[in-house]
């Protein structure tokens, strides 16, 4: 067993990879990240500034692979044999193979679905008997974020058992596309025109009736000092490497953040120490994570932190689609009409919508589903769903008052490309207040997750040096694509209609 | 910048605060004219917020390359004194067959007579200056080391500063709604924030421009329409990879170049309209993929970020419209820039504030006469990029 293998992998999978020249223990079809993390390799990548990054929070993950430099460490699976080497931002191939190009493929279906968690399977069950639809799901399985729970759920019991039987219940009128993205939704009058690139780089022109957006919700980022050093985990990445891969975020950890019980159950589940620290400062260490300070200058020697905030709707997909946007319950959430859309055609369901239980948004995938089908005249029930629904309050999620005189702000992250929170508040504090002008300056949400983990607390700041509500903050709208995608994929078979 | 208060009155009011509006403003109130801006957003917030920093006197007419050869001597010169970027790191053109080098040699001499030191230099030259670049196809460049870029936002702020220190005002989230007109004079403006009592109004409005026209009642035919043109960036790679602007019209009319920040920016000739809709197409995305990577093969592997939309402010001949409208005493136009008013910006508040205060100037500002529509007498096009 590797130092952080929580469980014994199938020998018959071993291989040999190399990091920095030293060969470790790896195994087939594991990801780049985990294989490394499980060997104790926290510090991946370099950012622009010069700071050292690990795969598990916000911030890009370019490494060196087999020599080509600027792949993607997060969705690179092992091989027998892979070197692998550290880079800093902003190095790239600058000679490139033109590979023979993959012909667009263009599918015809009723209803595009976007997210493959329980709101995107609830809305293709309830369809699927009469309608054709494709489900679109970036990570490599669906379940989403119920995927990632070791413990039994309300509503579903066994997590993985819950969702292998739901999406067993598939039939032939459903698509499946995992390890793919979506870049967008585009309104052409007959239909919605839903891009998505397959793992394997293939472009296919989703031509839909209705969409669903079941994009689910994203952890917040915790600020304070080095919050993206190696070592440090947002809660979604420390479910995954400990339930998906069985790997250990680390021996001893610290939990951080207003909801720790989201995740020490699961870790008690592991056996893995555990310290929880309401008050996080900073975090210190050579190459990764060695110690936690908190506000009062306790010191905590762990290896890593998982920082578990709560989770907010995630905005991007609905703001590019033409939705609307709320302040409600500590989130921003999309403005919908009595039947759960956004605008003529487009639903949201799920943790996009608000966060509650895991049943409770599957109940609104089912719903969603069943306003669609009444669309097409089917017979649908959708206030059963609606009845059921009742039982689940969203739940609200606190709002933090940044101690701006604690921290030195040029330690703390706000966005993953190299956005100090000094910088943005330096900003704010010389009077300019408009997000749009912000971003600009300070580069905040303009990187590779286009604001998805920094656009809130960017937010957060404007209100607490303002004294502003946040419900009257003015939010950028989310581009195309929502997702990063190389240029080479959407370079392809244009020649017909270009020139 | 906090947004003023609306001034009861002012000698001069510029409607738009954009850098046409406020190059203008601080061109005036350098000169000691007493000037208010009037935006309705904020400071630089429609297409100068959106547009993509280039900088070039490779123009293919007489008027267009003393101006923008003025123009280049002002961002420099400025530039240097308020502490704003300013590269001159070029214009490269990409020429891909003999009609195109032929077009580009009389383009060059019309530049040389007017000190613009551009050249005509072999494909390995080009490459010289952007490895980067596929030369296979390509049968000669032409080149202008004294182009270059600025940041557009950056330099929008800094003549806003200046602008203000000169005692400008510049009024924020403040849209003017109405003329307040007596006897064929304006005496004021109403806005959503009160009136503003005013003899001289320049229209700076750009992509709004016939909005604005239509409410100080001309009747002059200013045909001037807001086509969508999108940008594309890319995630930051290593500074200096692409020094200056490269243009290929083979490729789609692209455009492309490095920001300070490191992405690689830039668009295509795909336009839309006329239309006030900005929201970014697939088709965009698609098309400045397929065209930049032929550029640039290195893009292939390099993620794109975002794509966004602004307006070019078209007139039928790609010219703006600059100078005084008759009809209506003293109301001045600088509006239809056709998707090049950023680099021309100083030069032309130099020549409207040149008209407000001595009516006359010493730059070729007639090429832009507001009236030459009416007449029939269009220009030849200028060159317009993406």
């Amino acid at each position: 067993m590797r130092p952080l293998d929580l469980t014994e992998k199938d020998p018959s999978r071993r291989i040999t990879i190399y990091f920095e020249g030293q060969p470790l223990e790896a195994y087939e079809g594991e990801k780049l990240t985990v294989a490394l993390l499980a060997n104790g390799v926290y510090w991946l990548t370099t950012s622009t500034e010069g700071r050292k990054r690990g795969a598990f929070t916000f911030g890009p993950v370019p490494v060196v692979v087999d020599g080509v430099k600027n792949v993607n460490g997060r969705k690179t699976k092992v091989k027998d044999g892979m070197r692998i080497e550290r880079q800093n931002y902003g190095e790239f191939q600058e000679t490139v193979e033109i590979d023979e190009g993959k012909p667009v493929k263009r599918l015809v279906v009723d209803v595009a679905v976007i997210g493959g968690g329980p709101a995107g399977i609830g809305a293709v069950l309830e369809v699927q008997e009469h309608l054709t639809a494709a489900i679109i799901e970036e990570k490599g399985w669906l379940g989403g974020d119920l995927w990632l729970k070791g413990l039994p759920q309300e509503g579903f019991g066994d997590p993985k058992k819950a969702v292998k039987e739901l999406t067993g219940k598939f039939n032939g009128n459903v698509r499946v596309f995992k390890g793919t993205i979506a870049l967008g939704v585009f309104d052409k009058g007959e239909y919605f025109l839903v891009p998505i690139v397959t793992g394997k780089n293939q472009l296919i022109e989703l031509m839909a009736k209705r969409v669903v957006l079941a994009v689910g919700a994203v952890d917040n980022i915790l600020l304070f000092e080095n919050n993206e050093f190696p070592g440090v985990f947002r809660r979604d990445f420390a479910l995954e490497v400990m339930n998906v891969w069985g790997v250990a975020p680390g021996r001893k950890v610290a939990v951080v953040g207003s909801r720790p019980e989201d995740i020490v159950p699961e870790l008690e589940r592991w056996g893995i120490e555990y310290v929880i620290v309401p008050n996080p400062k900073r975090v210190e260490g050579r190459e990764k994570v060695e110690r936690l300070i908190d506000m009062n200058g306790h010191v905590y020697d762990v290896d890593a932190v998982i920082v578990s905030d709560g989770r907010r709707p995630d905005i991007n997909p609905i703001t590019q689609a033409g939705g609307k946007l709320k302040f409600k319950r500590g989130y921003y959430m999309p403005i919908l009409d009595s039947q759960h859309r956004i605008r003529d055609g487009i639903y949201v369901a799920g943790s996009a919508v608000s966060i509650k239980p895991h049943y409770a948004n599957y109940l609104e995938g089912r719903l969603v589903g069943a306003y669609i089908l009444r669309e097409f005249g089917f017979d649908a029930e959708p206030c059963v769903y609606e009845e059921k629904l009742r039982d689940y309050e969203p739940v609200p999620m606190a709002v933090h008052q940044i101690p701006f005189e604690s921290f030195n702000l040029e330690d703390v992250q706000i966005c993953g490309c190299d956005v100090s929170l000094k910088k943005v508040d330096d900003v704010v504090r010389s009077g300019i207040t408009d997000l749009q002008i912000i971003k600009r300056l300070t580069h905040l949400a303009m990187g590779f997750c286009q604001g998805r983990f920094c656009l809130f607390n960017g937010a957060v700041v404007v209100s607490q040096r303002t004294g502003s509500d946040m419900s009257r903050i003015d939010l950028p709208v989310a581009r195309p694509p929502l997702k990063n995608v190389r240029m080479k994929v959407t370079a392809e078979g244009v020649e017909e209609y270009a020139e | 910048m906090p947004s003023k208060e609306l001034p009861e009155r002012s000698e001069i009011v510029i409607i738009g605060g954009g850098i046409v509006g406020v190059t203008l403003a601080h061109e005036l109130a350098k000169r000691g004219e007493e000037v208010t801006v009037i935006e309705k957003r904020f400071i630089g917030s429609g297409s100068t917020f959106r547009c993509g920093t280039g900088i070039r006197q490779q123009f293919n007419d007489e008027a267009n390359v003393q101006v923008m050869k003025r123009s280049v001597e002002l961002w420099k010169r400025y530039s240097e004194e308020y502490g704003f970027s300013f590269e001159q790191t070029g214009y490269l053109f990409l020429l891909y067959d003999d009609d195109e080098v032929e077009e580009f040699k009389r383009n060059i001499a019309i530049q040389n007579r007017f000190g613009v030191p551009t050249r005509l230099i072999t494909p390995e030259e080009a490459r010289e200056i952007v490895p980067l670049l596929d030369i296979s196809e390509v049968i000669a460049a032409s080149w202008n080391p004294t182009d270059g870029k600025a940041d557009p936002f950056y330099a929008t702020a800094a003549f806003a500063l200046n602008a203000e220190r000169f005692g400008a005002k510049l009024v924020e989230y403040t849209e003017v709604k109405d003329f307040i007109i007596e006897n064929g004079e304006i005496k004021g403006l109403k806005t959503s924030r009160g009136v503003i009592n005013t003899g001289i109004v320049v229209n700076a409005t750009n992509a709004w421009a016939k909005l604005i026209n239509a409410m100080a009642g001309i009747k002059t035919h200013i045909p001037i329409e807001p086509y969508k043109h999108q940008a594309v960036i890319t995630q930051p790679i290593r500074k200096g990879a692409i020094k200056p602007m490269v243009i290929s019209f083979k490729y789609g009319h692209a455009y492309l170049t490095q920001t300070a920040h490191g992405g690689i920016v830039g668009g295509v000739g795909y336009e839309l309209g006329p239309t006030y809709d900005l929201n970014p197409t697939y088709e965009f995305m698609r098309e400045v993929s397929y065209y930049f990577t032929k550029i640039v093969p290195a893009l292939r592997e390099l993620l794109i970020l975002r794509t966004w939309a602004g307006y070019y402010a078209k007139t039928p001949d790609s010219n703006p419209a600059i100078g005084r409208i008759k009809e209506l005493g003293d109301y001045y136009i600088a509006a239809g820039f056709s998707g090049h008013g950023f680099m021309m910006a100083p030069a032309v508040a130099e020549m409207v504030a040149d008209l407000i205060t001595k009516d006359r100037t010493d730059l070729p500002v007639d090429w832009y006469d507001p009236y030459r529509f009416e007449r029939g007498e269009l220009r030849g096009e200028a060159l317009q990029m993406g």
